[in-house]
């Protein structure tokens, strides 16, 4: 009766292990599919006064993620805001580009086409500068993170929010802003230019996009010049046009010249101040007799032929009239 | 046997691991293994693979013997004279060498951060290398896809590269997922559905069918890579299912194909074969599914829809009369650069 008893503890304990193990191997295994953000820094006591960056780290946990939107939230009282920075970021595409959307409110919104897998995929930094003493919280809010399936289905997502303390006792220290040995130009890219009759009431539009891998990009500006090209010459005639300026512009942009006669120059600058222009030749040339500029030579060279013309059969006239005198 | 002694022979502890590694196997094998080296650095002094020759800070234009880029110059003879001031210190390249597997003599494409930065055209033993230079030291997001012999695209293969400046990075081990078609939508149950598409030649395709089991079949590709299996669809339930492939040769495995439906019936429909168009995404119908195709969602986004639009968010889009995150994901599926 004994034995009995003690066997069936035994299968007790054994149903108990199954049911524990497999309890927890489905939990982990549900946990695998949730992506998880972090926000990291290397320290968490600041001084009063200090700059320190924070890192949006993603860990997709085995899953590939390929969109993600969300909201960093930080008290202004504490801390304020000097810096966002999307050099380096996994994101290949925002959508809403890491920006301050009110008072201590950070948005982003953005792609990777293909999808993101793995553990620490930087999505963007922050830097920012402690105001007062306290304890406060750096929050990540309404993430959402959408698997590559195709059909954009929501991924599980759990967030590790960042806890920092400013105290004057914390020894403070120089703050080197990421990126400030960055020489290198934003990286080759290609414009298009586009026609959709869904945007922009069908007219042409240019699309253009980089990233710079040092301190990220800062802004994009678009010139639209018209030049006559003589190509044996190789020579470029600018076409007198007082709004071929560079103005400073975002993708997708509405083009001033809906001949396509211009060249189009993009130019991207990042954040150091590297920049990189890329031009697309026209697609419809002017031709030579569009250009002012070889009407106004013609119109100068004929007036001195005209002028070279008269002199000389004014001279002419006056050598014979000279003659007959004589 | 009772379930008595069942559980005194083999522990409970020793079921539960077999059950993982079962289950663990499978996610592990979702995910191909990319090798990924720095083969080279120029301007190290050390002549390495890729390299004709290196001497360190001495590399540079003739007179120097080898080049800023490790290539030996042909500074040619003649000529003498000139000289004095110092040479420039020398500028290396920072370049990445992707090699690995497609289909035989397909177009394989790259994408350098989502955008094409460079195309090549596979042996007929589908082996490719790609290089592309003029890179800054950071992190890359590299995408590769490819186009079997019918035109029908490969999913795409994402990963990420950290580049050292002035180094050569080496990403081998690429084996891009085998392409796949199914020639019914419906199949009358107990009769056989094809299935079929194309991979490295002679390369072994392991075809799952999804139901509430999961049935794993394998076959060889011939010579030309081109795979058919005839799956029995007596065991599967009368509902929609799905199927994908994935390839092996040699050791190296390829990630899962795109996942194609079909739904076991009663009665047979044949399918439409993959279309060379995305079948989603493509936003301005031209073919592919790029940065115009962003830009359009992007000027749509959390704005009301025009009459116009609405039908090709419908169709192209997932179809819920606005532009949000979900249509950008479908997108990002769907991208061919």
């Amino acid at each position: 009766m004994q034995k009995t008893k003690l066997q069936f503890k035994i299968q007790n304990f054994y149903f108990l292990v199954i049911v524990f193990s497999f309890a927890f191997f489905v939990f982990n295994f549900t946990e695998a599919e949730a992506a998880k953000l972090t926000l990291g820094s290397q320290i968490q006591e600041i001084a009063p006064g200090q700059q320190f960056q924070i890192d949006l780290l993603l860990d997709t946990e085995n899953e590939e993620i390929n969109a993600i939107e969300g909201k960093i939230l930080f008290p202004e009282d504490l801390l304020e805001l000097k810096e966002i920075r999307d050099g380096n970021s996994a994101i290949n595409f925002w959508i809403e580009q890491p920006r301050l959307e009110k008072d201590g409110i950070i948005v982003f919104s953005g792609i990777t086409p293909g999808g993101l897998y793995g553990e620490k995929e930087l999505l963007f930094s922050t830097i920012l500068q402690t105001k007062a003493e306290g304890n406060g919280t750096i929050e990540i809010r309404d993430v959402r993170a959408l698997l590559n399936d195709g059909q954009g289905t929501s991924a599980k997502t759990t967030i590790s929010n960042f806890q920092f303390s400013i105290s004057k006792e914390v020894p403070g220290f120089e703050f080197q802003v990421p990126g400030f040995k960055d020489t290198d130009p934003p990286e080759e890219f290609k414009p298009e230019i586009a026609q959709n009759p869904e945007i922009f009431d069908g007219k042409w539009f240019l699309v253009f996009a980089t990233q710079d891998k040092g301190s990220g990009i800062d802004y994009y500006e678009v010139q639209e010049k018209r030049e006559y090209e003589i190509k044996s010459f190789d020579l470029k005639m600018v076409y007198p046009d007082p709004k071929s300026s560079w103005v400073r512009a975002e993708s997708p942009y509405l083009l001033r010249d809906q001949e396509l006669k211009s060249y189009i120059s993009v130019k991207t600058v990042d954040k150091s101040g590297n920049e990189r222009i890329v031009t697309l030749a026209p697609q419809n040339p002017i031709s030579w007799h569009e250009n002012y500029l070889i009407w106004l030579i013609i119109i100068l060279v004929t007036i001195i032929i005209i002028i070279t013309g008269a002199i000389g059969l004014y001279i002419r006239k006056k050598i014979l009239w000279k003659g007959k005198i004589n | 046997m009772t379930s008595e002694s069942f559980f005194k022979k083999i522990p409970p502890l020793i079921l539960f691991i077999i059950f993982c590694l079962l289950i663990t196997d499978y996610i592990f094998a979702a995910n191909t293994q990319i090798n990924i080296k720095i083969v080279g650095v120029c301007g190290n002094g050390v002549v390495e693979s890729g390299e004709q020759c290196d001497a360190g800070g001495s590399n540079g234009a003739c007179p120097a013997t080898c080049s800023a880029s490790c290539t030996t110059n042909s500074c040619g003879g003649g000529g003498g004279g000139g000289g004095g001031g110092g040479a420039p210190p020398p500028s290396v390249e920072t370049k990445v060498i992707f090699e690995g597997r497609a289909y035989p003599k397909s177009a394989v494409t790259l994408l350098k951060d989502a955008q094409i930065a460079a195309t090549t055209i596979a042996g007929t033993d589908a082996n490719f290398q790609i290089s592309i230079s003029g890179l800054s030291g950071g992190n890359y997001i590299f995408s590769l896809y490819s186009e079997d012999r019918e035109g029908w695209r490969s999913s795409l293969l994402t990963f990420p590269v950290s580049v050292t400046a002035g180094a050569t990075t080496k990403v081998s081990g690429i084996f891009i997922a085998p392409t796949i078609a199914v020639d019914k939508s419906e199949v009358k149950r107990g009769d056989n559905i094809a299935i079929f598409g194309q991979s490295v030649p002679n390369s072994e395709i392991t075809i799952s069918v999804n139901s509430d089991e999961e049935f794993f079949n394998k076959i060889k590709a011939d010579v030309g890579g081109v795979y058919l299996y005839n799956f029995d669809t007596s065991p599967l339930t009368i509902e929609q299912h799905f199927t994908k492939s994935k390839a092996a040769l040699n050791g190296e495995i390829s990630t899962f194909s795109k996942t194609i439906s079909f739904l076991v019936g009663t009665k047979n429909v044949a399918a439409a074969l993959p279309t060379k168009a995305p079948v989603k995404g493509d936003l301005n119908n031209d073919g592919r599914v790029n940065l115009v195709d962003f830009s359009i969602a992007a000027y749509w986004y959390k704005r009301p829809l025009s009459a116009t639009f609405k039908p090709i968010e419908v169709e192209r889009l997932n179809g819920d009369g606005k532009i949000d995150l979900v249509d950008f994901s479908i997108m990002a599926y769907y991208w061919t650069g």
